[in-house]
């Protein structure tokens, strides 16, 4: 049996350099509003040895949720889950009511003023259809950013999981204790 | 600032921008956001270009449609960034359709500096030039000429010197750039560094870099093998006043104080020395002055150093042992912008020696070798008479090959020039054109840059926008972008020589022109008689000796030299020649020994900060070119529309200022508009940082006027190295205050 493609995202975030290519790279390709940005990347601190705190850079962005609040929250269907994985949402549905914004544990939606819907990141759906990558891993400097196909075990991102576990990296996703099955990777070495 | 900063989390507690927001009629809905990428793509035109947001000259792939240019893309086979793009690359859109952008000539009509400016047809900004220029060269001789260039527009400004007759070029990507770099390497090897960056870091096991935030600066080739060369496990090392991104990338981290990175590395010669951690065969085999080395660095034991530099002994001796582990396949980076503290050839002579000791010539890893397309780069322009062909010879105003002796002539030296065109020796210049270049950006000093131009007879400018320079310009040019420009193919040496191909992605947008035809253009009103080639003839040539289509470049965008040479030299077992006096690699340098400098590095201690005081340092952010980008709304998001200045923690207490103050640097009776303080531990206590391109006067590019900040320019020390003949910025004090 064929199973359904599911479309995820892994970090390896130990070589993000903190270009923010990603930013714009994703900002030209969908015209996102002038102040906004569908991804971003944060500056954090651990620890470190030679440094008061050891700075790293983690990316972030729609984290396309299998139990995403966001869907269930949303009156119209406007927003929802795609049998490939990605939460989208219909523009022409959508009334801007903003409670998906508000529900997104992530904070990774924001209101479109410019049309009145609310937006986020689409895994560049309708672009990867005709087979390119997102932009924002079409353009990364630095390789971090890896898309694919989590369910076909020969795809990039799963062979890079799968050596991953092997070499016993640190994986993880974003606040998993809040139930809702986010689907980007962060890996660490 | 308020007006155009408007943070994503800000906007969202914004209820009555909301509630006006949510009334937007449906219709509007779909068509403002219609999906581009998602329609048909039978009216998608598709061009190849090089980036020029940068220098670096990454390939690029324009998608235009319906006449718009919505998608720029690295392509994939260039050498210079394998389908990559920066920020800045990414956002090339922005400046394309930017509101501010130049868009006819202009004449000035009222004072220099005060902005008034009236449009002018071609022909009538053309004619104003060749009189005026004409006029002067009869008065003053051909050398009254001047040119200022960067770009790839600058070989047509250097065509029009030529025709001229003035040797008075300079390209500031020596002086104010990379120049004591060259000269450095060049006495050492025998050769100059060259752009390339030529680490072969991708297989690197150690790399170190001293205040060259490598990571930082992004160069998109150049950040690509480093990442790689660390995800293969190669170690970092990083030696910086601050706590830079590649600081913070880095596996050891030294936090020097500002200027004695010299005493740093002779303590690192010497315990590599002592403590027999150098390649003996290589030493012994491609090495001169071994045993002068050793006697001359015999005080500066780590110890020592770490007194200077403030960087703990046993971190020095670690990191010896990290780069003698790796060697060969080890790499201590030279740096790039090396204007620092009038040092700076001696600093490269030094770090040159640690590379020799580690034996990483031409090796993986180390350092490899530059190949060259086997082609004649040829000339646009049939000179017909010129300095070269036996006009006569005129005396350079920058000393450049003379008071300088190995400062190059082709490139000059543009600080001496501007202070040869203030004191008005050894003769007037009364004419300088500037192509691409913001003098008022990276000359120290707003004043005496001003007092300069003032000077000068006729100040011409071309570029994209109306710059500070432009602002104290007689007539101005505005540019096409590289996006709407064709430019003669341009040959590139590297790892991997190729050739790349520029054509418009879209027809210029407003009423600009390319360099080489308003140069042409020029030159014909002055009345030379001088043949130019069409861009197309010229291509032809190129793709006539290439023997490929021009579909070929039309495709890719590039052409790779298909047969590859050894880039590894040594590893692969050949004989190494060095175009030194002694053949060798010159740990002890006869060049310098005959010009009258040390022959082997010595640190003397520079003048320090007093205990108020800050040593003003300044440098890249990742989405920003030198003064260039500043306008670039999309770029600024990216920083949320703010100017950061480190400040070290202790003293910022002293002033009472944390983090999130407006505060102003004061030099003299100098104060800089404002920037939000960073207070920090994460920068050594004698030294502020600020980011370069700041503190903007031209209210003509009005996001980069709207951002506030200091302009490093205004308030670095103008020195110079006594070698290279390059600036010296960095031996400014400043203090700081809270507005």
């Amino acid at each position: 049996m064929i199973k359904n493609k599911k479309y995820v995202m892994v970090y390896a975030i130990d070589r993000c350099v903190d270009c923010k290519a990603c930013m714009v790279a994703c900002k030209a390709q969908w015209q996102v509003p002038e102040n906004h940005f569908r991804t971003h990347i944060d500056e954090k601190y651990s620890p470190g040895k030679y440094a008061p705190n050891r700075k790293y850079f983690l990316p972030s962005q729609c984290n396309h949720c299998d139990e995403a609040p966001c869907v269930s929250v949303c009156p119209t269907k406007a927003s929802h889950k795609r049998e490939d994985g990605i939460v989208y949402v219909d523009r022409d549905i959508c009334i801007g009511c903003k409670y998906c914004i508000v529900s997104c544990p992530y904070d990774a939606r924001f209101f479109n003023e410019e049309v009145g819907v609310a937006e986020k990141c689409t895994f560049c759906l309708p672009w990867i259809q005709q087979g390119h990558q997102p932009a924002c891993a079409t353009t990364c400097l630095s390789n971090t950013r890896i898309f694919g196909d989590i369910n076909d075990p020969n795809s990039e991102v799963s062979k890079f999981l799968a050596e991953a576990k092997r070499n016993k990296s640190k994986i993880w996703k974003l606040r998993e204790d809040l139930g809702t099955e986010p689907n980007i990777y962060y890996v660490q070495s | 600032m308020a007006s155009i900063k408007m943070s994503r989390r800000g906007f969202l507690n914004t209820a009555a921008i909301s509630a006006a927001a949510m009334s937007v009629p449906f219709t509007l809905k779909r068509s403002a956001a219609s999906d581009n990428n998602a329609k048909e793509d039978k009216k998608l035109h598709i061009s190849q270009n090089w980036c020029e947001m940068c220098f670096w000259g990454c390939g690029v792939t324009a998608y235009n449609r319906e006449g718009r240019v919505f998608k720029l893309e690295g392509q994939p086979k260039c050498p210079k960034n394998y389908g990559k793009l920066c920020a800045r690359g990414n956002s090339g859109i922005y400046q394309l359709y930017d509101p501010d952008r130049l868009k006819k000539p202009l004449i000035r009509t009222g004072k220099r500096g005060e902005g008034k400016f009236r449009e002018a047809t071609y022909e009538e900004a053309i004619s104003y030039v060749a009189d005026k220029t004409n006029k002067a060269i009869k008065e003053y001789g051909k050398g009254t000429v001047s040119l200022i260039a960067h770009g790839s527009g600058e070989h047509a400004f250097i065509n029009l010197m030529s025709i001229i007759g003035s040797p008075n070029t300079a390209i500031p990507a020596y002086s104010q750039c990379t120049g004591s770099r060259e000269i450095g390497w060049f006495l050492t090897y025998g050769r100059p560094y060259t752009g390339n960056e030529p680490i072969d870091a991708a297989n690197s096991k150690c790399l170190m870099f001293f205040g060259r935030n490598v990571l930082e600066a992004v160069m998109v080739g150049e950040t690509q093998r480093v990442t790689e060369g660390m995800a293969k496990g190669a170690k970092l090392i990083y030696v910086d006043p601050r706590y830079s991104k590649t600081a913070a990338k880095a596996d050891i981290w030294a936090k020097i104080k500002p200027g004695t990175d010299l005493a740093l590395m002779l303590g690192m010669i010497n315990y590599i020395i002592n403590a027999k951690l150098y390649n003996i065969d290589f030493v012994d085999k491609y090495c001169s002055g071994f045993d002068e080395l050793k006697q001359s660095v015999k005080k500066n034991t780590p110890e020592w150093a770490e007194k200077e530099t403030n960087v703990p002994a046993e971190t020095i001796k670690n990191i010896c042992q990290e780069l003698s582990n790796a060697a060969p396949s080890c790499a201590i980076g030279p740096g790039r912008r090396l204007t620092r503290y009038g040092d700076d050839t001696q600093h490269v002579r030094a770090i040159g020696i640690l590379n020799a000791l580690m034996g990483n010539w031409y090796t993986p890893g180390g350092f490899y070798k530059i190949s060259k397309m086997d082609i004649v780069t040829p000339h646009i322009c049939e000179i017909e008479h010129t300095e070269v062909k036996g006009g006569e010879k005129i005396e350079r105003v920058d000393g450049a090959g003379s008071e300088y002796r190995l400062a190059p002539k082709n490139l000059g030296l543009e600080n001496k020039l501007m202070k040869g065109i203030l004191q008005g020796e050894p003769y007037p210049v009364k004419v300088m054109f500037a192509y691409g270049t913001n003098l008022f950006q990276h000359y120290p000093d707003y004043e005496e840059c001003k007092q300069i131009i003032d000077k000068l007879d006729l100040m011409v400018t071309c570029d994209v926008y109306l710059t500070e320079t432009a602002l104290y310009s007689d007539v101005i040019f505005p540019e096409s972008t590289y996006l709407e420009r064709k430019d003669p193919i341009g040959v590139m040496t590297g790892k991997y020589p190729y050739v790349k191909y520029r054509e418009p992605a879209t027809a210029p947008l407003y009423n600009t022109i390319g360099a080489y035809e308003l140069v042409e253009k020029i030159a014909k009103k002055m009345g030379y008689k001088n043949h130019f080639k069409t861009i197309d003839d010229v291509n032809k040539e190129i793709l006539d000796q290439l023997g490929i289509s021009i579909d070929v470049l039309k495709k890719d965008g590039v052409y790779v030299k298909p047969t590859f040479e050894g880039i590894y030299p040594q590893a692969e077992g050949k004989d190494l020649k060095f175009n030194t006096p002694s053949g060798k690699v010159e740990l002890y340098s006869v060049f310098c020994e005959k010009l009258g400098f040390d022959p082997i590095p010595k640190y003397t201690r520079h003048k320090m900060p007093k205990d108020d005081e800050f040593r003003l340092l300044f440098g890249r952010q990742s989405y920003h070119t030198h003064a260039r980008t500043q306008n670039n709304r999309w770029l600024l998001a990216l920083h949320d529309f703010e100017i950061k200045a480190w400040i070290p923690a202790k003293k910022a207490a002293r002033l009472g200022i944390m983090t999130g103050n407006k505060v102003r640097i004061v030099k003299g009776d100098k104060k800089s508009r404002e920037l939000t303080a960073y207070v920090t531990d994460e920068i050594h206590e004698d030294a502020i940082f600020i980011p370069h391109g700041y503190g903007r006067i031209t209210k003509f590019m009005e996001l980069a006027y709207a951002m506030d900040g200091a302009s490093d320019a205004n308030l670095c020390s103008n020195g110079t190295d006594p070698i290279s003949g390059a600036s010296a910025f960095h031996q400014a004090f400043v203090k700081i205050e809270k507005v």
